[in-house]
């Protein structure tokens, strides 16, 4: 875990919490958990359908963070964007029985979010954010981009899915990604 | 033409996992290859996971921290470090007679203040263990006298439906603040089924104010939910969904009131 160039983070900040997870502070861990578990737990459960399940994932996912706090690189990404990433992978593996590839992990902590995470304000923010962008899509867009991501269906598998033409879902999902990278741009 | 296997916009559809894995493969072996094309991908992966917030918000419950933290202090008391053993003791004299006592009762002292010292850090972790469960709950209570205690939270009364005639319940709504409360009076739902509570704009789609059972909802642990700041809601409900919630109605409406 290097430190980036620039000035002192903000002794919250999640940069100085990883810090002292390095150091095996568990009230760090915690500071850390209390900030990003109802999203992780959201996420987890909204594609398990299993409160149970999405426990387990938010668990496992934080007591990586434990275990591998000094190979975060925040130079690299943030811990929020990990944490939403590896939740995905997490819970589709579940869902669909694949085996989850834990060790393969850490490179996904290249995620560069486009916006701060660390306050509840941002997170509330955010959140109605990205539920307008997804209420104005069109049906059709906004249908084939969640099964995407929550179920983590490929092209071919949401046109069987929806009994749709393989062209139209590549159309509707383009278009639904050029629609939230304009609105978060 | 550029030797650059994916083009701009297609890092999005690449981090959202849409492409079969016979294209996804040689791309992936490329971005490992290709910083220019790994950052790209980073800050695709980034957009990509905000998708995760239009999941219906939810708190996970208290034990999953307990859990975590129980399992961490576990990890942290079993890596003390082994003492080693001297393989060869030295002969013995007369005046260890002197010393063997003093150092017996040295031993003695130190294993007692040992145990002290393990008894008090376990105490102190039980009471930051005890501290955290209480600020999670005054987060909790603060967040719900907000909603009480602000002059512009409107009440707003859900009545029955034909699908249960005898519920009913009430929503504390206050848009500047984006939070609401409720309580509801309703029966046990069926195995593998929640309630989920509904908050619905003049426009738009119903945004999730969270699931919950009858029991939590109705013996004082009032549910909290964050909803879009300033959202021009014009109705609740509350629904019958499959375990988890879901991100739009699916179920029957058990409870309905309008704003």
């Amino acid at each position: 875990m290097s430190r980036a160039q620039g000035a002192e983070p903000r002794s919250d900040s999640d940069w100085s919490l990883l810090e002292r997870v390095v150091q095996k502070d568990e009230l760090a861990l915690a500071a850390l958990y209390d900030r990003y578990s109802g999203l992780v737990y959201a996420e987890a459960t909204r594609i398990l359908h299993d409160s149970g399940a999405a426990e387990e994932v938010l668990q496992d996912l934080f007591h990586q963070v434990w275990r591998t706090a000094e190979k975060f690189d925040p130079a690299r990404g943030s811990l929020p964007g990990w944490l939403l990433v590896a939740a995905r992978n997490r819970s589709i593996s579940r869902l669909r029985r694949r085996s989850s590839r834990d060790d393969d992990e850490l490179t996904e902590n290249s995620v560069v979010l486009p916006c701060n995470l660390e306050t509840v304000a941002a997170q509330n923010q955010l959140l109605g954010r990205v539920k307008t962008i997804l209420s104005n899509m069109p049906d059709g867009q906004r249908e084939a981009i969640e099964l995407a991501y929550f179920e983590g269906m490929t092209h071919s598998e949401i046109a069987e899915h929806l009994s749709t033409p393989l062209g139209t879902v590549k159309t509707r999902i383009r278009s639904a990604v050029e629609i939230l990278k304009q609105a978060l741009a | 033409m550029n030797s650059h296997p994916i083009r701009a916009e297609e890092f999005e559809l690449f981090a959202l996992g849409v492409f079969p894995s016979e294209e996804s493969a040689p791309i992936q072996a490329h971005i490992d290859a290709c910083p220019e094309c790994a950052r790209k991908l980073a800050e695709a992966r980034g957009r990509i996971a905000l998708l995760a917030l239009a999941a219906p918000s939810q708190n996970p419950p208290a034990v999953v921290k307990h859990r975590l933290l129980e399992k961490v202090r576990a990890e942290k008391s079993s890596t003390i470090a082994p003492i080693r053993i001297r393989e060869a003791r030295p002969p013995v004299r007369w005046w260890n007679t002197i010393w063997a006592p003093a150092a017996l009762a040295l031993a003695v002292a130190t294993i007692f203040l040992w145990i002290s010292d393990r008894r008090l850090g376990d105490q102190l972790q039980h009471i930051q263990q005890v501290t955290q469960t209480y600020q999670a709950q005054t987060e909790h209570a603060q967040a719900l006298v907000s909603v009480l205690a602000a002059a512009d939270t409107m009440t707003v009364r859900l009545n029955a439906t034909p699908a249960m005639p005898k519920a009913w319940g009430y929503v504390k709504f206050n848009p500047r603040m984006g939070m609401m409360c409720y309580s509801a009076d309703l029966p046990e739902p069926p195995p593998d089924k929640v309630y989920q509570m509904w908050a619905v704009p003049a426009t738009g789609d119903p945004v999730s104010a969270g699931v919950f059972m009858p029991a939590a909802a109705h013996n004082g642990q009032m549910p909290v939910a964050k909803v879009p700041t300033g959202m021009d809601c014009k109705w609740f409900c509350v629904t019958v969904e499959p375990k988890g919630g879901k991100p739009t109605p699916t179920g029957p409406k058990v409870l309905v009131g309008t704003l």
